[in-house]
């Protein structure tokens, strides 16, 4: 009987293990997959709510695609529960269906903040399609939208917003924006920007209560002046849906605890995506990276060991990258590593900031601001990266890039770091393109 | 597959690469927008065009969340504009930093070799830049390191005195 290789997750990461399935196996095994939703990519749906894109632009795999990768799919259906010792999942309208080896990739969902109204009618979270289509309803020009976080998923929408012509007030409960992605420097930089884009922000804001008053929210807080909004969007952070897991033996700290092959402690399942508690390529401690790239590479791992290949993973690397109004902010690595070696320059009069993060001479981590169309201060960021993934010892070029933190380039270049990229694969051999398999 | 060698040594640092680079890519002569990068060493007494090898890996292309980088028929990793959103991640996962976002189209660019008629090669008046059957390469290294030895301990040298 041909091996079943069962999915449970449409997200990036599943997709990523189907393609990569079928790449290697081509069509001689059994792919299921069970998705709650059609799947679709959640990193462009900002530029459906911006109407920069139509709805159809962020399906990842249509029907018809999925038919072609020989895909057995569940749409629309949960998985409910995991009986590890007889490889059996069940899922919520009662199917069984038994599988070989598994892959649990069932994401995150949004965690709004714990305050009365939270709930209520016009409080939206923007995670999901479907979530995503209930705002794009709800915003008008000249409405007054709150988003409520101002983290990475907050920063994703606020070109969208401007760009329907909204007014924009984003509310922090910490002293800083961005506070997981930006140190306090640079988020000095970034609300001077925004407040001159007529984006207004208030940090350390403690919500207390959301009240309906006549159509529009009264949003109260512990202190300051209350705010009337139109559209209030939750943006407060993210858990991991691995509740459905409970007794199914799959051990879950963080995440769902995976060696470098992303194999759980039960051998024949795997974990990958926001779910998975996997090495950190940095600092080899397990971390949960509940980003796109980490989702799409533990994604294509899984689906080439899934297929019989046996491709050690080295580890994710945090990256974020998000434009506001044409200032580019960008993070990686040990950014906030406070035992790290750090050196940053700020040029206000530029918006241009960064900070370089060291454990001697290698680059660990980096951080930097500055105008999308100012071509000196951002196009080096995946120069940046290449140092960090790499590891790349710099030996004098590094007291060279702490008094040039601009410099990247010709140390990148010297530091012969191409050399030591170029024989880099995530799988041991050349990438296939997309729509190329099968 | 042909692609882009490039012999630093050769180099002069005219800048017709790059002259040529953005007037095939965008119309218009503009460095800035060029996907071929002239980097000076030795205070400017070399030069060295740097671009994309069209590596193996492809890092732009799998990180891409909307399937809109490929493979060209001549091999080279190419956005697709009517796909590509400009969310930029391809901009960070590319640990050559050799793709980038242009903020009138908001799209990413990339070398895509010209789809087999490289402007950048045809441009250099030293053939600097060749293409050429070949298998990527680091070009640049033993030149930019040779090059930059002397500078670095001048630097550093002068920052100490301080």
């Amino acid at each position: 009987m041909a091996t079943r290789h069962v999915i449970v997750g449409g997200g990036t990461a599943g997709l990523n293990a189907v393609q990569t399935i079928r790449e290697h196996e081509r069509g001689e095994s059994e792919i299921v997959l069970v998705s709650a939703e059609r799947p679709y990519s959640r990193m462009v749906l900002p530029y459906y709510l911006g109407r920069s894109i139509a709805e159809s632009h962020v399906f990842t795999a249509t029907p018809a695609r999925l038919a072609q990768l020989q895909v057995q799919a569940h749409i629309g259906r949960r998985a409910t529960s995991l009986d590890t010792a007889a490889n059996r999942l069940t899922l919520d309208d009662g199917t069984v269906i038994e599988y070989d080896d598994l892959l649990i990739a069932t994401g995150s969902s949004p965690v709004r903040a714990p305050v009365p109204g939270a709930d209520g009618p016009g409080v939206h979270s923007f995670w999901t399609l479907e979530q995503a289509r209930g705002v794009v309803a709800q915003i008008r020009e000249g409405g007054h939208v709150v988003l409520v976080g101002a983290g990475f998923i907050a920063f994703t929408i606020l070109n969208a917003i401007r760009a329907l012509r909204a007014r924009l007030t984003i509310l922090e409960i910490a002293p800083q924006i961005l506070p997981r992605m930006i140190d306090g420097t640079g988020a000095g930089i970034v609300e001077g920007w925004l407040r001159r884009h007529e984006v207004a922000i208030r940090t350390g804001a403690a919500l207390t209560t959301i009240e309906e008053e006549h159509g529009r929210r009264r949003l109260r807080f512990r202190e300051g002046e209350d705010l009337l909004a139109d559209v209030v969007i939750m943006a407060t952070g993210i858990r991991t849906n691995l509740e459905w897991l409970n007794g199914s033996g799959v051990h879950v700290r963080r995440g769902i605890l995976v060696d470098d092959h992303l194999r759980s402690n039960v051998p024949n399942v795997y974990a990958a995506g926001d779910v998975a508690e996997g090495r950190d390529l940095v600092t080899g401690e397990t971390a949960v990276h509940a980003i796109e790239p980490t989702a799409m590479e533990h994604g294509r791992v899984v689906g080439a060991n899934m297929a019989g290949r046996n491709v050690g993973y080295r580890g994710s690397l945090l990256m974020n990258i998000v434009e506001v109004c044409h200032l580019d902010i960008a993070s990686l690595g040990a950014w906030d590593d406070p035992t790290a070696e750090a050196f940053a320059l700020a040029r206000p009069d530029r918006w241009a900031y960064r900070k370089l993060l060291w454990r001697g001479d290698r680059l660990v981590g980096a951080m930097i601001l500055g105008m999308a169309n100012d071509i000196w201060t951002t196009n080096d960021v995946g120069m940046l990266k290449g140092l960090v993934q790499t590891g790349n010892g710099l030996g004098a070029w590094k007291g060279h890039l702490c008094r040039n933190l601009f410099g990247i380039k010709q140390a990148f270049i010297a530091s012969g770091t191409t050399a030591r990229l170029l024989p880099e694969t995530l799988l041991g051999q050349p990438s296939v393109a997309p729509g190329q398999v099968l | 597959m042909k692609l882009l060698r490039i012999i630093p040594e050769r180099c002069t640092g005219c800048m017709r690469c790059e002259l040529a680079c953005s007037y095939v890519q965008t119309g218009a002569f503009q460095p800035a927008r060029s996907v071929i990068r002239v980097s000076p060493f030795e205070t400017h007494t070399s030069f060295a065009p740097y671009t994309c090898t069209q590596c193996a890996e492809g890092w732009c292309m799998t990180a891409c969340p909307v399937d809109a980088i490929t493979i060209s028929p001549v091999g080279a990793k190419v956005v697709l504009d009517d796909q590509c959103v400009g969310c930029k991640l391809c901009t960070i996962a590319c640990p050559y930093g050799t793709i980038f976002y242009n903020p009138q189209t908001q799209k990413a660019f990339k070398c895509n070799l010209c789809d087999g008629d490289p402007a950048c090669a045809k441009a250099c008046p030293t053939f600097a830049i060749e293409y050429v059957e070949a298998e990527p390469a680091d070009w640049l290294e033993a030149f930019a390191a040779g090059r930059s030895s002397r500078h670095l301990e001048a630097a550093s040298a002068g920052a100490e005195a301080r």
